[in-house]
């Protein structure tokens, strides 16, 4: 029965079909168009690439995130009313996870590095335990060279992944030397990736809800930061 | 497509609308039978913030989007494979929030295997009229007026408009949002005025009124903005106190008496009988009111929605789109959400 995936969390907006025993088609695309206007031309484009009539499939993965707050959203609307509409599972993947099985490799950790603006990443690391990947460092937002020193640090070989990695890292002097930066399409999301961790959690059984699934933010919007930074001055000015 | 050949009456829609700070759907049977309108507002939200924050709106949009289908669904005693098309707004408003909507609209219009109809939020506030008077038909004008926008839209016909002017600056909805902003008042701004100048003399002060040449149905409210902005500074400087329900009242009757002019002329000069209020500041008793009362004067008869679909709601998207799909108005899975739509003739 195959699983049906979409990762939109980036510039790169990608959907696959897959079965436990083989990919059975992708598409995976970095251009002008916006993910809004595709996503959804694509998903039925790949599932007629697959021979797979949507009454099949057994269950919707999405990358959640972190990443582009509207990308996100995208891809996670569409992908709860497809599960909605079909009545079958939905399965959330940390964007960074998928990333991570670019490498299921035993004996080196895999390094997100998702761009958060301003200078800053979002970051976690996993590895492969032989049938699936742990998350090593949860994910949380640091500045890019925080989030690459603490890769200096590490015993072993680290390959970095994400958006972040091509967009800077490549042009960076004096990375960590156990730093591995790999060619640029084994470093970006694709909905492969998201499809056999989604068919993994589908088989122990760890589906979300399409009632109260939310992407991973981590970050607060920034009317929010304000608002609080405004409280706290005025908790501040009363004392 | 036999499920768009059956028996026009019997048609069900389902209608999304994600655009600002409400999530909402509907299940409508033909073009005016509501069979549930589920709102999920953000106000009390965004209150603290002054005004809607558009990517709080959307993370909330995210979440809501399908509880209030479901909800819609489960209220009207129907299924998902009752649905014969789906409906969804897709602009303007905040292009965050829409596409929200617009992706689960379109997703769920491709499981089912069903048709999908972008429609333009402020023909679904026009068309929220039909939904409170099951014998309006066209030709009539209709005044628009919202948060966003300020229009005057002839309505030939379900699916012919001609756009007689709009706002050139600020629309009378964002007007009432800076003054009452500038006088203290809780957001959303436009009811407190409204409650506010009841207690007020509207003769009170003397505002402006812009574009008054006849055969001018162009809006402008920023003049009007300024000129009570100046007054409460000024006043301020002087060291007097104001009274804020007689500047409510004054401002409130300026916005009233320009709308109220502008329709009138609208009205005559296309020889229409009915004028219909349209948009979240329909919702203001004086405004309503007041056109009541010159309508019923010069022979002209007058609608204005319920309160509920006044305010942003799906049913009303739903009715609009059933008059697309009549038409065959229908979109693609192409379809994007577009932030700055705006009304024009068809
Ligand atoms: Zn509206």
């Amino acid at each position: 029965m195959p699983i049906l995936a979409m990762d939109t969390a980036t510039m790169v907006s990608s959907v696959a079909v897959a079965d436990n025993k083989k990919l059975l088609a992708e598409l995976i695309v970095e251009n002008k168009l916006t993910h809004s206007e595709t996503l959804l031309p694509h998903v039925e484009q790949v599932l007629n690439m697959a021979g797979t009539q949507k009454e099949a499939i057994e269950a919707v993965a999405v990358s959640i995130g972190p990443g582009s707050f509207t990308g996100l959203r995208i891809g996670l609307a569409a992908a709860k009313a497809i599960a909605y509409g079909l009545n079958i599972p939905i399965i959330g993947i940390p964007t960074m996870e998928g990333l991570a099985w670019h490498y299921p490799v035993p004996g080196i950790r895999v390094a997100g590095f998702i761009d958060a603006q301003k200078g800053n990443v979002y970051t976690a690391h996993y590895k492969w335990n032989g049938s699936d990947f742990d998350e090593v460092k949860s994910i949380e937002v640091l500045p890019l060279d925080d989030a690459i020193n603490i890769c200096s640090e590490i015993d072993g070989p680290v390959v970095a992944v994400g958006d972040m990695v091509s967009k800077k890292m490549t042009r960076m002097d004096g990375l960590p030397e156990n730093l591995i930066i790999p060619p640029k399409h084994t470093m970006m999301p694709r909905a492969a990736n998201i499809a056999m961790a989604g068919l993994k959690k589908l088989g122990a059984g760890q589906v979300g809800s399409v009632m109260d699934m939310e992407p991973i933010y981590i970050r607060k919007s920034e009317a929010e930061v304000l608002w609080e930074k405004r409280q706290e001055k005025l908790k501040q000015e009363a004392k | 497509m036999d499920k768009v050949n059956k028996d026009k009456e019997k048609i069900i829609t389902l209608a999304i609308e994600s655009s600002c700070d409400e999530t909402s759907a509907a299940v409508l049977v033909g073009g005016r039978t509501v069979l549930s309108n589920i709102i999920a507002t953000q106000i009390p939200i965004h209150r603290k913030f002054g005004g809607v924050v558009p990517e709080i709106a959307s993370r909330k949009h995210i979440v809501n989007v399908m509880p209030v289908i479901d909800e819609a669904l489960e209220k009207a005693s129907v299924t998902l494979k009752d649905i014969d098309q789906v409906a969804v707004t897709y602009g303007p408003g905040l292009v965050g929030a829409l596409l929200v909507g617009v992706s689960a609209a379109k997703s769920l219009a491709f499981t089912l295997g069903v048709p999908l109809i972008g429609v333009n939020h402020l023909e679904g506030h026009i068309f929220a009229n039909f939904l409170s008077a099951p014998e309006l038909k066209p030709p009539f004008m209709a005044l628009v007026v919202s948060g966003g926008h300020t229009s005057l839209v002839h309505v030939k016909d379900y699916n012919s408009f001609s756009l007689m002017g709009q706002t050139r600056d600020d629309a009378a909805g964002e007007a009432f949002d800076k003054v009452a902003r500038v006088m203290g008042l809780p957001y959303p701004g436009g009811p407190q005025i409204d409650k506010l100048a009841q207690e007020g003399d509207p003769m009170a002060i003397d505002f402006p009124k812009a574009l008054q040449e006849k055969g001018n149905y162009e809006f402008s409210f920023s003049g009007l903005k300024s000129a009570v902005l100046n007054y409460l500074n000024s006043m301020k400087l002087k060291g007097i106190e104001v009274n804020k329900a007689d500047v409510a009242a004054s401002f409130q009757h300026t916005v009233i008496e320009v709308l109220l002019a502008k329709a009138l002329d609208a009205v005559k000069e296309t020889g229409c009988d009915t004028l219909v209020l349209a948009g979240g500041v329909a919702a203001n008793s004086s405004l309503e009111k007041r056109l009541r009362e010159v309508t019923a004067k010069n022979n002209i008869k007058f609608y204005f929605p319920d309160k509920i679909l006044c305010t942003d709601n799906a049913a009303m998207i739903g009715c609009r789109g059933y008059y697309q799909s009549l038409a065959g108005n229908y979109s693609d899975l192409y379809l994007n959400a577009v932030p700055g739509l705006a009304l024009s003739d068809l």
